[in-house]
């Protein structure tokens, strides 16, 4: 029982919540993206690349603050790109995702060797405190949340993703809308991956670890809503904060295994309800 | 099957694509300071430059084939298999237990390990592949998730302590396999195996069965057009089942082969990414099992010439990783390409 | 204010390979109903959408209100009045009727938040003004396809539109409810409304417009008073001949031995819902058998069951005494059912394979295409697909041609051959002449005959009503779920069919639900 003590602790409850935030933000830009029907597995990617570019910046500048401006902005421009490739250039949305996360994994590489000297690894920096990515992420959410359903772009954003044709006749742009969010999808993923360099202080190239990919996991359980996709993510971030206590009971091995394990067994017993957007994935073709 | 103008423009299009990755590539060592004209002919001695470069570039390129088949495959039937690297680890691991621990004679230890180093890795792509026709469960994320598990459960096993540790050597791997589970060395002195040729028969193979088969026709079917596949009496959540499976099993052959020809015994993170490789492999390939040959070439090389560029300090060899990455955004939009064109003759 | 509320002059427009619109002249005059008539093809609806601001014209000159406009947009043309109905509904299934319909012009609060209560308050409004009764707050998706076709008229209005376009807006209504329909248009009409109706049936444009302009071949015939003419005048100027349709049923020969019985058959939809709720038939050689129906009452579903693509929730299928019940698609095509899709694209077709790969799709694993499992008789293939084309008429430059790349028409006579060449006993059409041009609705009209009489039993499913009468040997009516009646052709007539239609018994006044 004291073993159960000294596991289940308030900071347990604390770290689950903090832990949350940069999967819940990531899920909440891909249920953005989603929901304009544009899919982006880059999350993972550009996750990497907000660490990556903060690490970057706060090197250069010595200023964190600097830093988690700049990183939104790389993940905006990673939005971007993924955008202008699955809409202008009708690159199979899965495919330009997978593209991203294997550019970023070799330009990270590439930059730390070049900067740092080491293969992987930036210098430590000063950092700013992730309760304030924390409590931004939460405040966001609950925006979105209102955003998505009770003003006129939120309807105007699900509608471009279930029958864009609809969106077209009414006189939205379906092409605008979709780089918007696509982009605003990029902005949400860098500044998860601020928190992931702020959290340890520099940059090391397995730090997201597949968090960008239980961030997806968490907007499909979260059934394409802001709030839900924080309550996934607030499950995903107790199992993670969970694991870093386990790791001093159970060989570490086991230990970092368990998120991915049981982000598989959440997506295969949980009951879906279906929201998926009528377009998802689709390019809209226009004469 | 393609036409030889479709095929050949297909080509053409897949080597401007290349020149075009290659040319930013050459802006960004610019860019980052080095010497563009030092990092390439590194690049090209590091994968061409006598027999022992070409013998690091076949040895590359083996796995790399096997994976990129995994992934196009899979992709054949509509399906992302982006967990190779784990099921390469499972598959690398079951060959080295068979090799070292079962005695059998010479060709038939070998056979058995292949097999059992497949079936390993295609269970390993059977559960997504159950997960998604039962479950529903996305593919694209549960491959991931168990792609860490498979690495992190090999990492358990072959760490100080672990059931399969090595307890001669300090370092993570297991024993040696026996001596008649090895595949011949054909390139000595370098690393290049009998496991190229595997790779190379696999690959005419996995072409055989696509569009020569009806059940491969069945796959290709429920790729393309699920509702339709069902029309024509095509059972859908088998061939799901059934893909992923097969995916597994040739990323599994992957590892087998670095146990059997490469390391002869499993050691722990053996691999560089080879998952990762094959899944660009086999979109440059465009999910053609022939074009995964050269494709995996181009990876192997790739890889090859960018240990040569670390060596010489030209720059950080990783600037290959790059190169690949941006081979992969041309190779995707071929848009892209054919609007360049179009805007060139303007 | 100008006479013409819209005037196009000299409009072009061209698709890679095809010429829409080759200079075509149009005027609208203000409060007219103007029926646009041709066939499919004719370049009606790409007129309309030049009109609408979704295509750009490539040469051509547009006057609203006696204003010149070039180059604009849907959300211009919603600006100057205009509103389109189109074919496919622009409805977004999963939201409500209000949401839809104020959907680019939302109220708000403050500018920022919906004001849902003041855009169903003015739905009320319009709903009431114009006879069109809906619910607001109801989901789309439960409403009925009249319903929905109302939203989209309010949708129009609401965005402010003196000029309706409605793009065949009776394909998919009951006799009953086209008179529902002209109701509203007259009503429109006395409100000063300029209203444009595309159609290719010629009895509906001479009973609900002033003035028919006939297009063919994206050029105008000539534009006539609806009172000064008739059917074979115009039929004459949409096809350049004089079409009389002489697809006649002529009485079967052979012995009609039952093939196919349905008992007490029950399945439910896709979204769970019980949509066939007890249906029993024979299906004889010798026959066809014509589904009559309004759209979403059982009959896509009662296709799929009959196909193996729908599980069965109780009841059982047996062809020729063979018991099909709960057996999968593959069993189904084994025991000899053909089956032509209702969606030929989706479920017809793999897009993306070529003509031969097609034209094996369900025969794929027998004799003489697959010798074994690992072997395939490329020869057999190329063989049959040669056939194929030859037999059925199929205009493609050769095998290897991707199905996407054929035109509508021939796609549905790739499917139409595969589908006879397997010489089967029961075939199965759903909607087999929907979107087709007139030849080629009379070439697979005569193909259906020619299978029943060489003793096929047929189940015709169909929403055009002239068609099920000209072809079937007996009809069934279809309403929620069952088979309400079973009438003889040659003792039935439209009407009678109608109201069977819409309320499920022929006593009973037609009612009109919103």
């Amino acid at each position: 029982m004291d073993v159960l003590k000294d596991i289940f602790t308030i900071h347990l409850v604390l770290s689950a919540l903090r832990l949350a935030s940069p999967i819940a933000l990531v899920a909440l830009g891909e249920t953005f993206s989603e929901r304009v029907g544009i899919i982006n597995v880059g999350v993972e990617g550009t996750a990497v690349l907000g660490a990556l570019i903060s690490a970057l910046v706060a090197y250069f500048t010595g200023s964190p603050w600097i830093a988690l401006i700049a990183a939104p902005i790389a993940g905006g421009l990673a939005g971007g790109l993924h955008a202008l490739w699955c809409i202008r250039f009708r690159a199979n949305h899965v495919v330009s995702g997978i593209g991203i996360n294997i550019l970023v994994a070799g330009l990270a590489l590439f930059i730390t060797s070049s900067v740092w000297g080491w293969r992987g690894t930036s210098t430590y920096s000063d950092t700013i405190n992730t309760w304030y990515i924390t409590g931004a992420a939460l405040v966001i959410i609950i925006v979105s949340q209102i955003f998505l359903f009770r003003t006129k772009w939120g309807l105007r954003l699900r509608v471009v993703g279930e029958k864009p044709e609809a969106a077209d006749t009414a006189g939205i742009n379906v092409h605008r809308t979709r780089y918007i969010y696509t982009i605003l999808n990029g902005v949400l993923c860098g500044l998860a991956g601020a928190f992931f360099f702020n959290s340890v202080g520099r940059f090391t190239s397995g730090m997201v670890g597949g968090r960008g990919f239980i961030g997806i996991a968490a907007m499909v359980i979260g059934n394409y809503t802001p709030v839900g996709a924080l309550g996934a993510a607030l499950l995903f971030g107790f199992i993670d904060a969970l694991q870093m206590r386990l790791q001093s009971f159970i060989p570490s091995q086991f230990s970092i295994m368990l998120p991915y394990l049981l982000t598989v067994l959440v997506l295969a017993f949980f009951i879906r309800r279906a929201n998926v957007p009528a377009a998802l994935g689709k390019h809209y073709v226009k004469q | 099957m393609l036409k030889r103008s479709t095929l050949l423009r297909e080509m053409g299009i897949t080597l401007l694509s290349i020149t075009l990755a290659f040319g930013i590539g050459a802006f960004i060592i610019w860019a980052a300071g080095f010497s563009v004209s030092a990092v390439f002919i590194n690049l090209w001695k590091g994968a061409f430059g006598g027999k022992l470069a070409i013998g690091q570039t076949l040895t590359k390129a083996t796995p790399i084939i096997f994976t990129s088949l995994s992934f196009l495959i899979a992709f054949r039937c509509g399906l992302f298999n982006i967990g190779a690297e784990g099921q390469m680890y499972i598959g690398a691991m079951v060959a080295a237990v068979v090799g070292a621990h079962l005695h059998l004679p010479i060709v038939l230890h070998v056979v058995a390990c292949l097999a059992a180093g497949g079936l390993a890795g295609a269970f390993w792509g059977w559960i997504p592949g159950y997960l998604k026709a039962q479950r529903g469960v996305n593919e694209f994320v549960s491959t991931m998730m168990l792609s860490y598990v498979a690495i992190g459960f090999s990492d358990y096993l072959v760490a100080p302590r672990g059931p399969l540790h090595d307890d001669k050597y300090w370092a993570n791997q297991t024993v040696r396999i026996a001596a008649t589970a090895a595949l011949p060395r054909i390139l000595k002195p370098t690393q290049v195996s009998m496991a190229l040729a595997v790779a190379i028969f696999f690959a005419l193979l996995v072409w055989y069965y696509l569009f020569r088969t009806p059940a491969g026709y069945e796959l290709r079917s429920v790729g393309l057009s699920p509702p339709a596949a069902e029309y024509g009496g095509i059972r859908i959540k088998r061939k799901l089942i059934l893909a992923l499976s097969l995916a597994g099993l040739l990323a599994g052959l992957a590892g087998s082969g670095e146990v059997l020809g490469t390391h002869f015994r499993f050691i722990g993170r053996f691999s560089p990414g080879y998952g990762w490789d094959g899944i660009a492999g086999g979109l440059i390939a465009r999910a053609h099992p022939i074009g995964a040959i050269f494709a995996a070439l181009l990876m192997g090389a790739l890889r090859a010439g960018g240990m040569q560029v670390q060596r010489s300090g030209a720059a950080p060899g990783d600037i290959a990783a790059v190169l690949q990455g941006l081979v992969i955004f041309f190779i995707i939009a071929p848009t892209l390409v054919r609007t360049l064109i179009r805007w060139r003759r303007r | 204010m100008p006479e013409f509320a819209v005037e196009m002059r000299g409009i072009v427009k061209r698709f890679p390979g095809v010429v829409a619109n080759d200079g075509i002249d149009f005027a609208l005059q203000r409060g007219e109903i103007h029926g646009l008539l041709g066939e499919n093809g004719a370049g009606k609806t790409v007129l309309m959408s030049v009109l609408y601001g979704l295509y750009r014209p490539n040469a051509g000159e547009i006057f609203i209100n006696g204003t010149p406009h070039k180059h604009y947009s849907p959300a211009t043309a919603i600006g100057l009045g205009i509103g389109m109905v189109h074919q496919h509904f622009m409805l977004v299934p999963r939201l409500t009727v209000a949401e839809n319909i104020m959907l680019g012009q939302e109220p708000t609060k403050s500018g920022v938040l919906l004001d849902r209560d003041a855009a169903v308050q003015r739905i009320e409004e319009f709903s009431r003004q114009y006879g069109l009764p809906i619910d607001p707050n109801a989901r789309v998706n439960q409403l009925p396809v009249g319903a929905q076709q109302r939203v989209e008229i309010i949708k129009a209005l609401y965005r402010g539109a003196d000029t309706l376009i409605l793009d065949e807006p009776t394909s998919v209504l009951t006799e009953q409810e086209v008179e529902h329909l002209k109701a509203a248009l007259m009503k429109l009409k006395e409100e000063g409304k300029s209203t444009v109706l595309i159609t290719h049936k010629l009895r509906e444009a001479i009973g609900m417009c002033d003035r028919i302009t006939v297009l063919r071949k994206g050029t105008v015939v000539g534009t006539v008073n609806a009172n000064e003419t008739d059917e074979r005048e115009l039929a004459e100027m949409m096809v350049g001949r004089d079409v009389v349709f002489t697809v006649r049923r002529s009485q079967a020969t052979g012995e009609p031995e039952i093939a196919l019985q349905a008992k007490d058959i029950e399945a439910c939809d896709d979204r769970g819902l019980l949509t066939l709720k007890g249906v029993s038939f024979d299906l004889r050689k010798y026959e066809i058998l014509g589904i009559a129906g309004v759209q979403g009452n059982g009959q896509a579903e009662l296709a799929e069951v009959l196909t193996g693509l729908r599980p069965l929730r109780s009841g059982s299928i047996s062809l020729d005494g063979l018991n099909l019940t709960g057996k999968t698609a593959r069993d189904f095509i084994a025991a000899g059912i053909s089956h032509i899709p209702a969606d030929r694209q989706l479920r017809g077709l793999v897009m993306n394979f070529s003509l031969r790969e097609n034209a094996i799709l369900g025969q794929h694993r027998v004799r003489p295409f697959t010798l074994s499992r690992f072997w395939q008789s490329q020869r057999a293939i190329t063989n049959h697909t040669r056939r194929i084309i030859e037999a059925f008429g199929v205009q493609a430059p050769n095998t290897t041609t991707l199905a996407q790349n054929l035109s509508g028409g021939n796609q549905q006579r790739l499917i139409v051959g595969r589908e006879f060449s397997k010489e089967p006993c029961v075939i199965i059409a759903s909607q087999p002449t929907r979107g087709l041009d007139v030849g080629g609705i009379e070439y697979v009209r005569e193909q259906l005959l020619k299978m029943r009489d060489q003793g096929a039993a047929v189940l015709l499913i169909s929403m055009d009503l002239d068609e099920i009468l000209m072809v079937s040997d007996r009809i069934a009516v279809m309403y929620d779920g069952q088979i309400v009646a079973i009438k003889d052709p040659e003792e039935t007539n439209r009407r009678e069919l109608g109201e069977l239609m819409l309320s499920g018994s022929p006593s009973h006044a037609a009612g009109y639900k919103s």
